[in-house]
């Protein structure tokens, strides 16, 4: 048996496919991706902190291209970015990062979040029968929030939403020629992208706001990030808090309105929200799988696994094991305690999670209360893509 | 205000320290290691209860 994540059937109901690997192969060995699929909750919890699994996935790519490349300065931005380094370059960065994701100043913006969400879901009424909840909402909602936070003009972020796509191309790689064309377009995107941040780069350090990438430019101590790793701050944060809170907002959108049960409690008690958000993501959070390169010889439930290969974390399936949630597949918006890892764990765990949160907290909380009558219109068809838990479009009708 | 962890239940989720990594530190391992009592500087309050709120394991707590 190899199993496939990308195959469609795979895609569009992954969990059964979860369910049948943690109780029959929990470490199994996919030829298909020719990597590991972890997919117990304690298995994938200790591979979070096993030194044997490095997160260092860029650079040795980088290093084995005999010359430099059109794509090489790109890959250079990307290799340096704090979520494929490890220790200590991934440390340094991640304290100087951190300052900007504090509690505290996420808390401060919710106002502002709440102001963007409501001009989108205006957006959509103002449209009638069938719309697609995600292009028109969940998908140019965390750009703008991004474009916002980073202090960029409002006329510039509709690019802000280009170069997400281009970059997501660019990260996951392509493979193939017939995408060869795409790559290198997207590639050039990205060119305009670094040269763009660049200059709002220029422009903060000379005059400093209480925006996010001026935040950024703190100092600890005598280090603080250079401009370059600026630059790529702003493109991994476009980058991770994009499209993991366009898909954690329709998921969850999704999985209410397939459990009117679930959404006619959050309706009758709104400060429910935070839990229910935390329910949502474990039960179809934005990400399926996180990868990890072996860089040392490690054991994992009686399975060898060796220098050179890969595994993948598989998240969706961690959240849904019965070893560790009572009742894995029931959706249950008071679950608590839960300690899902939809956002990972430990060094890694995601630096924007408190953003994430509140972005998709507001959105879910002004759909639900401005979308009284909100109905699925169409069974919604599932990207055939192994990291991300995506839908192509959320066709949904309001009165 | 004092703060303290649970080593016992802590499970290296990390989200304390997203909220504030001074306030909440961690291991090399990603464990809390804020200790059986830890002061909160006057004025970050809120953000203690927020980091506290934010533990998926319930392993920090508020100290009486």
């Amino acid at each position: 048996m190899t199993v496939d994540l990308t195959a469609p059937a795979a895609s569009a109901d992954p969990y059964a496919v979860f369910e049948e690997l943690r109780s029959t192969d929990p470490v199994h060995w996919s030829e298909a991706h020719r990597a590991w699929l972890i997919t117990r909750y304690d298995d994938v919890s200790d591979a979070f902190r096993n030194k044997a699994f490095s997160n260092d996935r860029v650079r040795p790519v980088l290093a084995r291209r005999r010359e430099p490349s059109a794509a090489s300065d790109v890959l250079g931005l990307l290799a340096g970015w704090m979520v494929v380094t490890d220790p200590p370059d991934h440390t340094r960065l991640r304290r100087l990062a951190a300052g900007a994701f504090k509690g505290q100043r996420i808390a401060v913006m919710g106002e502002q979040i709440t102001a963007i969400v409501d001009s989108h879901i205006d957006g959509f009424l103002a449209g009638s029968g069938e719309q697609d909840l995600i292009s028109e909402v969940a998908y140019p909602l965390p750009a703008t929030v991004i474009a916002t936070m980073l202090g960029a003009p409002p006329a510039d972020r509709d690019r802000f939403r280009e170069w997400s796509d281009e970059l997501a191309l660019v990260a996951f790689g392509t493979g193939g020629a017939a995408r060869a064309d795409r790559h290198e377009r997207a590639l050039r995107g990205l060119r305009e992208m670094d040269t763009y941040f660049h200059t709002l780069v220029d422009h903060r350090r000379r005059d400093p706001g209480d925006d996010m990438l001026s935040a950024l430019m703190a100092r600890d101590g005598d280090d603080l990030l250079s401009d370059d790793e600026l630059v790529a701050m702003c493109a991994l944060l476009l980058f991770a808090g994009h499209e993991t809170t366009t898909n954690s907002i329709a998921n969850a959108t999704l999985a209410l309105l397939r459990h009117p049960g679930q959404l006619d409690r959050l309706r009758a008690d709104p400060d429910l929200i935070g839990p229910a958000v935390e329910e949502l993501l474990r039960f179809d959070g934005p990400i399926k799988v996180l990868n990890r390169w072996v860089v040392a010889e490690t054991e994992v439930r009686g399975k060898r696994i060796s220098p050179g290969e890969r595994v993948h974390l598989v998240l969706a399936s961690a959240n849904r094991d019965p070893e560790r949630f009572d009742d894995p597949d029931t959706l249950d918006l008071g679950r608590n305690p839960n300690p899902h890892i939809a956002f990972g764990k430990g060094i890694h765990a995601c630096i924007g999670a408190q953003l994430a949160r509140m972005e998709t907290r507001i959105a879910v909380a002004r759909i639900v209360e401005r979308m009284p009558s909100l109905q699925l219109a169409e069974e919604p068809v599932w990207k055939d893509v192994l990291a991300s838990r995506a839908m192509d479009r959320l066709v949904v009708r309001h009165l | 205000m004092r703060i303290a962890v649970d080593s016992s239940l802590c499970e290296a989720h990390g989200q304390c320290g997203v909220v504030d990594y001074e306030l909440f530190p961690l291991d090399d391992d990603g464990f809390s290691a804020v200790g059986p009592s830890r002061e909160v500087p006057d004025g970050d309050e809120a953000t203690a209860e927020l980091g506290v709120a934010s533990c998926p394991a319930r392993a920090l707590r508020v100290l009486p």
